[in-house]
């Protein structure tokens, strides 16, 4: 009896260590002709995980000195900033990281990173590689409140309005018409009187990208030198459109995930949305399912915030950063640049790749891209304020929410407003 | 030599214990409490001192006066839904049935299996508003549904039945249990002087049973406030415009997603002193018998 | 009589249902394709049933690592907290020393600590340890946990004085009064209450999420959270796959001691 509970508990501590030896054993030695990287990004596998693990791999198998090892970050961007504050406090810092664009402040002023064109001039003794690959457009979405590009912008993507084909001819609605806003409430309207289902969806998420689009398209600024500005006349007149249509039901306001499923079982007829949602609802909706150009208001022209994100050099030494910078210049390759593309949904970011032969006919392929590649003229960079930008961010979902469950629009804006630039001082 | 060995001996027991409670609990709550009078953004090398404004902040900030009201209604929805229910319950399984008792426990207790990312995940699919299987059997029958996540209350009450779907059958199998500690003779007794069972309950039952329930009690407000953390977290991010936030989920909020460690320290702390009120009648009326060591 | 009874039945039956048609819903779905499963949602059994989920999962992620890490993690939980919980209530049991009260009640606090208060800072020790991306570094800060102790302090109780107390007198030695008159009276405690904590650490997510970042390190909970993204749309067939494929072990452990787990805690030990 006695020996036999002995044993047991023997066993017990024999597992118990063993444990703790595997966890030993887990940490990786290095060699030091081999230089090893990580590089953290935010794509779940629903978001092109499986992509990005492809091309590390091909990166390693080619680079025979140099092994990246790609890290998951759940929660997006948000989530990556978590972890890397996070590992920021404990001296473990990943070396290219992928930041999304409502953190370029938040990440410049607290983080230590490399400017690409510092790492160009350092490793390739000019900037040629950035010239060459993007515009200035382009570049001007990476560059923080200073005016520093913290960044090479890697993904892009704009918002588009995804409309239920079925649903629109059934009601003799003519696609044209809903290159406007007020276009898209009168067919909303129709589509309401007769159905009874929503006419629109406008994303909702921890952010207000969505929203930042449609008072843009109505020719309001989100900020003017440094200082919130959408609590403007035209500002006001946006959101009080959309609180409209969600009080008379003609929108649906709902959290993100439960919207796309309305929209994706035939119950909502359009959705704006960002195109990284396009592969989704081409695999699962069994309608006919198309995108057209963000809608403006009537006298106003098509502006929308660019979304997606930017890599940043974040190694610290420079035997690391020449590592990190190698691998950002392969990613950037046209070819490589594509599959990205192709397995994220987003468009690809350098002036090559958006022109490659192989990018073109993966938009003949997938018609759904093609407005999103030509709002990218009208795209500006995401506001990004410069002091307490997450908290200003915050204060502008706050005002969304309190107008949809039906605040005063004009005094609710005008508060959020206030609120952020008494940060900004 | 042996008498020596006696008294180290329990503190050698205890010593494992201790070491994992100083290392990831004492010292942690002193650190949060340090922070809770600065304002820092968790990187900044430098905190800067702010004195007691996080903890007026916590009680002026109209969105923090929200989030408070909000975690009463938490409470009261939990006790309902995680206490008073299941205790009914296994007041009726033990006393007013008695076939199926077994198979009763052993089904409740299943989705007790469950992380509660995949309860938030499938009552968020079932219960979608617009297009969910409840929404579409509502509408053939003429019905719509509320839009839930528009409405705090609303959506308070649907996060707070997908922590009772899953804790349910574990309160449930504790409260029976205590009832089922409960001396037959005294049941027995109560039968045959003809007492109603209702009134039984009411004067025999619960109050015998009292030690247990309370410690349910008390545990269904403190784990369930932090169990609906996950659905909270997976489904509404706290909206619509904190409507369905609660401190704990603010706590995180401030420190995850706003860097604001300081006010994020101050709505801890308020927490735990709430908690330790909570801890104090768990003494009084569970740990009685801790008197006995003294 | 017999009609109430009855009575108490359809809502005990309606209860149940309450609680196991999600989870056929969950079952059913991960076997439709993502299109069926906005089409035909309330079929419970799937018109064109497929295995592709699984299969898909399979190819996508590394099933079997994961459920290790998850398995190694919760063993370790277990583990770890059934030996703390056993030694330090055997020390409150036959023990008298000086702040026993006060030393008992610091435990018993611990339940009502909210993560939130000690998440930041138990981060930082974590990771100064270098126990980041290690399910160690998951494992440590939940084996601070009294429900354990208290439990088995409460099953202790009920050894009668006697018991030790003869022992004692007859100069057994602790180590053996330990081993071999209370574990085996603990036996059902111990076997219902470490089923508990296995299940509870499986699932756990909330600081997983903020310990693990590697893939290869992740556990199961973690990895469903590769299937929810809102800006890549959520595959709700997969993630259903997913967890069904998470709930197998746990649903295993419940059927093997659901005996002990269903009359469990305050009825086990003497009575």
């Amino acid at each position: 009896m006695k020996n036999n509970i002995l044993k047991k508990f023997l066993l017990i501590m024999g597992v118990m260590s063993l444990a703790v030896l595997f966890a030993g054993c887990g940490k990786k030695t290095s060699s030091s002709s081999v230089k090893h990287i990580t590089y953290w990004h935010v794509n779940a596998q629903t978001q092109g995980g499986a992509t990005v693990d492809d091309l590390v791999k091909k990166f390693n198998d080619t680079h025979k000195n140099i092994k990246v090892t790609a890290k998951y970050n759940p929660d997006m961007y948000k989530g990556l900033m978590q972890n890397l504050q996070s590992a920021q406090a404990s001296g473990k810092v990943p070396d290219v990281t992928q930041v999304g664009w409502a953190y370029d402040n938040y990440f410049s002023s607290n983080f230590k990173y490399m400017m690409p064109t510092d790492a160009a001039k350092k490793f390739d003794g000019n900037t040629k590689f950035i010239d060459d690959n993007f515009s200035k457009r382009t570049l001007s979405f990476a560059k923080d409140s200073k005016g520093n590009l913290v960044g090479l912008p890697y993904s892009l993507s704009t918002p588009v309005l995804f409309i239920n084909k079925d649903i629109l001819s059934k009601y003799n609605i003519d696609e044209s018409s809903l290159t406007t806003w007020e276009g898209v409430k009168a067919a909303s309207k129709t589509i309401h009187d007769q159905s009874g289902k929503y006419g629109l969806y406008i994303q909702e998420p921890g952010d207000t990208w969505a929203q930042q689009a449609v008072m843009l398209s109505n020719g309001a600024d989100i900020q003017k030198n440094g200082k919130a500005a959408f609590a403007s006349s035209n500002g006001i007149a946006a959101y009080k459109y959309y609180q409209e249509m969600v009080n008379s039901k003609l929108a649906l306001h709902t959290p993100w995930a439960q919207g796309m499923d309305s929209f994706i079982k035939g119950d909502v007829a359009m959705a704006f949305t960002t195109i990284a949602q396009a592969s989704h609802i081409k695999k699962s909706a069994v309608f006919n399912a198309s995108a057209i150009v963000a809608p403006h208001f009537e006298s106003h022209k098509t502006v929308v915030p660019v979304g997606g994100s930017m890599l940043a050099i974040t190694a610290q030494d420079s035997e690391q950063q020449k590592a990190a910078w190698e691998f950002e210049k392969w990613m950037y390759k046209a070819e490589s640049a594509v599959t990205w593309s192709k397995g994220t949904g987003y468009l690809p970011p350098t002036k090559v790749a958006l022109e490659s032969a192989s990018f073109k006919d993966y938009v003949k392929e997938n018609p759904m891209l093609e407005p999103a590649v030509k709002t990218l003229d009208n795209a500006i960079p995401w506001t990004s304020f410069p002091k307490k930008g997450l908290q200003a961010e915050q204060s502008m979902i706050d005002a969304r929410d309190k107008i949809l469950s039906g605040s005063n629009v004009q005094s609710t804006l005008k508060a959020a407003q206030d609120k952020i630039n008494v940060e900004q001082k | 030599m042996l008498n020596k060995n006696k008294k180290i001996l329990p503190f050698l027991y205890l010593l494992p214990t201790a070491i994992l409670l100083l290392v990831f609990m004492i010292v942690p709550i002193l650190y949060t409490f340090y922070l809770s009078f600065f304002d820092w953004n968790l990187i900044a090398p430098t905190k800067e001192f702010v004195g007691l404004k996080n903890y007026v902040e916590v009680f002026t900030d109209p969105i923090n006066q929200k989030v408070i009201l909000n975690t009463l209604i938490y409470i009261l929805f939990l006790i309902v839904l995680n206490f008073v229910i299941p205790y009914f319950i296994s007041l009726i399984v033990k006393f007013f049935i008695k076939k199926m008792q077994g198979a009763y426990k052993v089904l409740f207790f299943i989705p007790s299996l469950f992380s509660l990312v995949v309860g938030a995940m499938l009552f968020t699919w079932i219960l979608n508003p617009v297009s969910g299987p409840i929404a579409y059997l509502m509408k053939s029958l003429g019905m719509t549904m509320p839009n839930w996540s528009n409405s705090g209350i609303l959506a308070i009450t649907v996060i707070c039945f997908i922590t009772n779907w899953k804790v349910f059958g574990y309160n449930f199998i504790l409260l029976l249990t205590g009832l089922g500690s409960i001396p037959a003779n005294i049941i027995d007794a109560a039968k045959i002087d003809g007492i109603p069972k209702w009134k039984l309950i009411w004067n025999v039952i619960l109050p015998m049973n009292r030690g247990i329930a309370i410690y349910v009690l008390i545990l269904t407000i403190v784990q369930g406030l932090q169990y609906v953390f996950t659905p909270i977290n997976v489904i509404t991010t706290g909206g619509p415009y904190y409507g369905s936030s609660n401190i704990i989920y603010q706590t995180y909020l401030n420190a995850f997603v706003l860097y604001k460690t300081g006010t994020s320290s101050a709505l801890a702390i308020v927490t735990f002193i709430v908690f330790l009120v909570l801890l104090f009648i768990e003494i009084r009326f569970v740990e009685g018998k801790a008197k006995n060591y003294a | 009589m017999l009609k109430k009874i009855n009575l108490w039945h359809v809502l005990l039956i309606m209860l149940v249902l309450g609680a196991v048609v999600p989870i056929l819903f969950m079952i059913s779905n991960s076997f439709k394709t993502l299109r069926d499963s906005y089409t035909t949602m309330l079929n419970l059994i799937p018109i064109h049933p497929t295995v592709n989920n699984y299969l898909l999962l399979n190819k996508q992620i590394n099933l079997l690592g994961l459920t290790w890490n998850t398995f190694f993690m919760a063993t370790i939980v277990t583990i770890g907290k059934l030996l703390t919980g056993l030694l330090t209530a055997y020390a409150f049991r036959s023990y008298q020393f000086k702040g026993k009260i006060i030393i008992y009640l610091l435990f018993v606090a611990t339940i009502f600590v909210p993560f939130t208060i000690v998440m930041i800072p138990n981060y930082l020790v974590i990771s100064k340890l270098g126990l980041l991306n290690n399910i160690l570094g998951v494992a440590l800060p939940q084996l601070c946990d009294a429900t354990g102790i208290m439990i088995f302090l409460k099953t202790m109780e009920k050894i009668p004085n006697t018991l030790i107390d003869a022992a004692k007198i007859d100069d057994i030695p602790n180590r053996k009064i330990f081993f071999n008159i209370v574990i085996p009276i603990l036996k059902p405690s111990i076997v219902s209450v470490g089923a508990i904590f296995f299940i509870n650490s499986w699932n756990e997510y909330v600081w997983p999420t903020l310990i693990l970042k590697d893939k290869a390190s992740f556990t199961l909970p973690l990895a469903l959270q590769n299937y929810i993204s809102s800006e890549g749309g959520t595959n709700f067939p997969l993630a259903m796959a997913l967890s069904t494929i998470m709930v197998i072990l746990p649903l295993i452990i419940y059927l093997i001691f659901q005996k002990y787990i269903l009359n469990s805690i305050s009825n086990s030990g003497l009575k």
